[in-house]
């Protein structure tokens, strides 16, 4: 079974997609896992899950107008809606400042109600199963290069702005003093997330899209001795999640993303379980003495 | 770094804690700001910091505005406890110092101020793992890496042993010989570490005290 599906991944177009797009997303989502659960924003990506699932919906609604674009292209309205999405928790955030979370529960209720009434006017609920659990096999070739450019421009803006990003995300307060612009970097944050989480919706869907981004990064917390580590870790965790998450779902025919999810799951408490035998301790390294004059 | 405070007033919703407070600290001062609880040193410090928004009242770094102020790199804090930060996810003190200084500060540089302050031997530790006064100690290094022009410390030294705040207030005192303008809250009653120009006393029922420390010695019977 192992090798067929090794056979069928060079062979059937549509595995081989979903591959790729697995190892992009298994990169990308935990990379900025580690930042949304720095800030302590782990409800984040539900929330803007939930906001570009109203895009996509607009655009199944827009489609049975008579403009068909957006039947094929409801993506890119799910990024911008996203984006908005994003942009509105950031408001609330600032009106509720020692209850943050309140923003997100705001704007996820706005974007499951929305969602349901463009739905339900398109009269195309049927495909409301792909968006809420994800079809990653069906991922088309639009959309692997659709990942592939944000994760270069995720790349990109981690090799130029990763120092503040970190930086700011264990010191929000003292941003200022790090010589960040905190309102820039707030919405530059949000807007990246919020494109990420609308290309990971048609993977995972909307509602396992927080565990593809959160639990590889749990699980590394547990094990990771430094920042690099811990991310490191996460990304293996995510990269072996997405492997084993398609060939099962290749396999015994269980729906993708939640193969991943469940892959991840798994790994948590595997990595949790070892961790409580050992002692709660992390794994242990060696510390060289630095050399002063480098 | 120069600082002029003109009439600062600041108060939590209706409860005023500070009022019309006026002083003014050429380059190269050193200020100790001492007080009992409640008297308003930590609000004072936040408005420094620009995390307290001042909104009656008017504070000036180098004659500039301080909600026009933009070089808020050279400027180095440390607070009592740094309750803020973030201390559950993993990350390094290399890993914290490195992404806490600007280009121009060399690892080399980080290396030295740790091995000062004794913590040489923590520089690939999780900072989860540190004791209070070795994150202390931690924050202390950061606060000075960057090159600063003025240092503003929140009673750095509360849960650091002694041989290392000795080798902090050494510090702090090269510094501030060099031009570094010093802003210091603490509890202490005598000084005698800290070659302070000015005492800064901030009372309960929001009056103060700005003196020289000629002044101030002459006052509290200090020989010199």
């Amino acid at each position: 079974m192992t090798l067929s599906f090794f056979t069928d991944l060079f062979q059937q177009d549509f595995l081989f997609r979903a591959m790729i797009a697995g190892v992009i997303l298994g990169i990308i989502a935990p990379l900025l896992g580690s930042i949304v659960v720095i800030r302590r924003l782990s409800f984040i990506a539900d929330t803007l899950g939930h906001f570009s699932l109203v895009g996509i919906s607009v655009s199944l609604f827009l489609s049975t107008l008579g403009f068909p674009y957006f039947l094929d292209h409801s993506l890119y309205l799910g990024i911008i809606f996203s984006v908005v999405g994003g942009l509105m928790v950031e408001l609330f955030r600032r009106s509720y400042k020692n209850y943050k979370e309140i923003s997100m529960v705001i704007v996820i209720s706005l974007g499951a109600a929305l969602s349901a009434i463009f739905f339900s006017l398109s009269k195309k609920t049927g495909s409301l199963f792909n968006y809420l659990f994800g079809s990653i096999l069906t991922i088309t070739n639009d959309s692997v290069w659709l990942i592939f450019y944000t994760a270069i421009l995720v790349g990109l803006l981690f090799l130029i702005f990763g120092k503040q990003i970190i930086a700011v995300s264990f010191e929000e307060a003292k941003a200022k003093l790090l010589g960040v612009n905190v309102n820039l970097f707030q919405i530059l944050f949000m807007v990246m997330l919020s494109v990420v989480v609308s290309v990971l919706l048609e993977s995972v869907g909307v509602l396992l899209i927080s565990s593809m981004m959160i639990i590889p990064v749990a699980a590394a917390m547990k094990v990771g001795w430094s920042f690099k580590s811990t991310t490191i870790i996460a990304i293996v965790f995510s990269e072996l999640s997405v492997f084993f998450g398609l060939w099962s779902s290749h396999s015994i025919g269980v729906p993708s993303g939640a193969a991943i999810v469940s892959f991840n799951v798994l790994l948590l408490l595997v990595v949790s379980t070892i961790k409580k035998l050992r002692g709660n301790k992390r794994i242990p390294k060696d510390v060289p003495t630095p050399n002063l004059f480098d | 770094m120069q600082i002029d405070v003109h009439n600062l007033t600041y108060a939590y919703g209706q409860k005023l804690v500070l009022q019309n407070l006026s002083l003014s600290l050429q380059r190269g001062d050193y200020v100790v700001v001492r007080g009992k609880n409640g008297s308003g040193k930590s609000t004072f410090v936040k408005c420094l910091l620009g995390l307290n928004a001042v909104k009656s009242g008017m504070i000036f770094y180098n004659h500039q505005d301080i909600n026009n102020f933009k070089d808020w790199t050279s400027i180095g804090y440390v607070s009592q406890k740094m309750e803020d930060f973030n201390y559950e996810f993993p990350i390094t003190v290399n890993e914290y110092l490195s992404v806490s200084s600007l280009r121009r500060t060399r690892q080399s540089d980080r290396l030295r101020m740790l091995d000062k302050m004794g913590i040489l031997e923590l520089l690939n530790q999780n900072i989860n793992n540190l004791s209070g006064g070795e994150l202390q100690r931690t924050f202390i290094v950061r606060s000075m890496l960057n090159q600063p022009k003025m240092l503003i410390l929140d009673e750095p030294t509360a849960s650091v042993d002694v041989k290392s705040a000795e080798f902090f207030f050494q510090t702090v005192n090269e510094l501030n010989a060099q031009g570094v303008t010093v802003v210091i809250v603490s509890h202490h009653d005598t000084f005698e570490r800290m070659n302070y120009t000015h005492v800064l006393t901030l009372h309960s029922d929001m009056s103060f005290e700005f003196e020289t420390r000629e002044r101030h010695r002459q006052k509290e019977g200090i020989q010199s």
